[in-house]
């Protein structure tokens, strides 16, 4: 999973000034260092502040990273600790000793694998997902919604006899499953 | 994805992975993606190597003595900058002494440029919003950044 080609080469033209390249890499990744920053429970400032510096540092070290494909980990390790800082730095003086470190907050290495791996798979599904036919992606949006869509409603929508919504369904995740994005994912389980 | 996941299990997955990516304010990817603009910034880095807010005994004494609440010094190879944050704004000192000018580059994206005096002397009114760095063009064409400060 480490070796996911698709980050390696983001890495790589992100280094020679490649913006759309960059971009991708924040889209891929920004969820990631979102989720660890609500662990901290930080105010909205305080969030800000920690994505800035976490992207600032991540183009300062572009082209320096040893091992471009352990880019997630580190942006998770850089994420909590920069969430350690802010919020220590937030925390009002007279009030620190009465609010000793939340231990808890600060994750071990095994709750940042298992962040970095769920991030990885949560972006490399929605690349999958990016590339389905535009009826696959339409169908499968109405099966994500919350709430949940009767078959029926579905396929008013769509204008699609009910019945065939269902082997499409089918269809469409076997597209999904098969898909390129996803393939690391496959050799990585087997 | 592991190839023996179910439909049910698959659609539950891709519900989860785009949740996570509509739970991100867009204004936080659009930070992110202007960071960029920070790619292969050619100046001396000049690093943080004093700060009062980690030296309990200097905070103290500068609360008593003066009106400034926060001293910072900033290192690189040629330069020191010299820094006193008040309410009022921020007073520096760039070592060794000379003209030029002063930038202070907010990463929220703002930027305000002052003159450094031939004795290097600069202030900068108001404070530049947190965090900032500040960027240092001596008259003799050195260019200088410091690491990020935040107030």
């Amino acid at each position: 999973m480490r070796d996911d080609p698709v980050v390696v080469a983001l890495v790589a033209r992100a280094a020679q000034g490649d913006q759309i390249a960059w971009n991708d890499i924040v889209e891929r990744y920004a969820p990631l260092v979102w989720s660890i920053c609500a662990r901290y429970r930080l105010s909205g400032q305080d969030v800000e502040d920690v994505g800035q510096t976490v992207w600032l540092r991540l183009v300062e070290q572009l082209g320096k990273l040893r091992e471009p494909a352990a880019l997630p980990g580190w942006i998770a390790t850089t994420t909590q600790r920069e969430c350690v800082r802010v919020s220590r730095a937030s925390r009002r003086p007279d009030r620190a000793a009465a609010e000793p470190d939340d231990l808890e907050s600060v994750a071990g290495p095994v709750v940042i694998e298992q962040e970095v791996i769920t991030a990885e798979t949560h972006a490399a599904l929605r690349a999958a997902f990016a590339e389905l036919p535009l009826r696959c992606r339409q169908l499968l949006t109405l099966l994500m919604s919350d709430p949940a869509r009767s078959y029926l409603e579905i396929s008013t929508i769509l204008q699609v006899p009910v019945g065939s919504i269902g082997p499409e369904r089918g269809r469409c995740l076997q597209r999904l499953r098969r898909s390129s994005c996803l393939a690391a994912y496959i050799d990585n389980a087997v | 994805m592991r190839d023996d996941w179910d439909d049910d299990r698959l659609l539950a997955a891709l519900r989860e992975a785009m949740a996570a990516r509509q739970a991100v304010p867009a204004k936080f990817i659009e930070t992110g993606k202007n960071a960029y603009a920070w790619h292969n910034v050619d100046a001396e880095l000049a690093q943080l190597t004093y700060d009062s807010r980690h030296d309990e005994g200097a905070l103290a004494r500068i609360r008593a003595e003066t009106a400034s609440v926060r001293a910072l010094t900033f290192s690189s190879a040629r330069f020191m900058i010299e820094l006193e944050v008040t309410a009022a704004g921020l007073l520096g000192q760039i070592m060794p002494p000379g003209g030029g000018t002063i930038e202070a580059e907010s990463q929220a994206g703002g930027t305000t440029i002052a003159a450094i005096d031939e004795a290097g002397g600069f202030s900068l009114d108001p404070l530049p919003a947190s965090p900032f760095r500040l960027r240092c063009r001596t008259a003799d064409g050195s260019d200088v950044v410091t690491g990020w400060i935040t107030l």
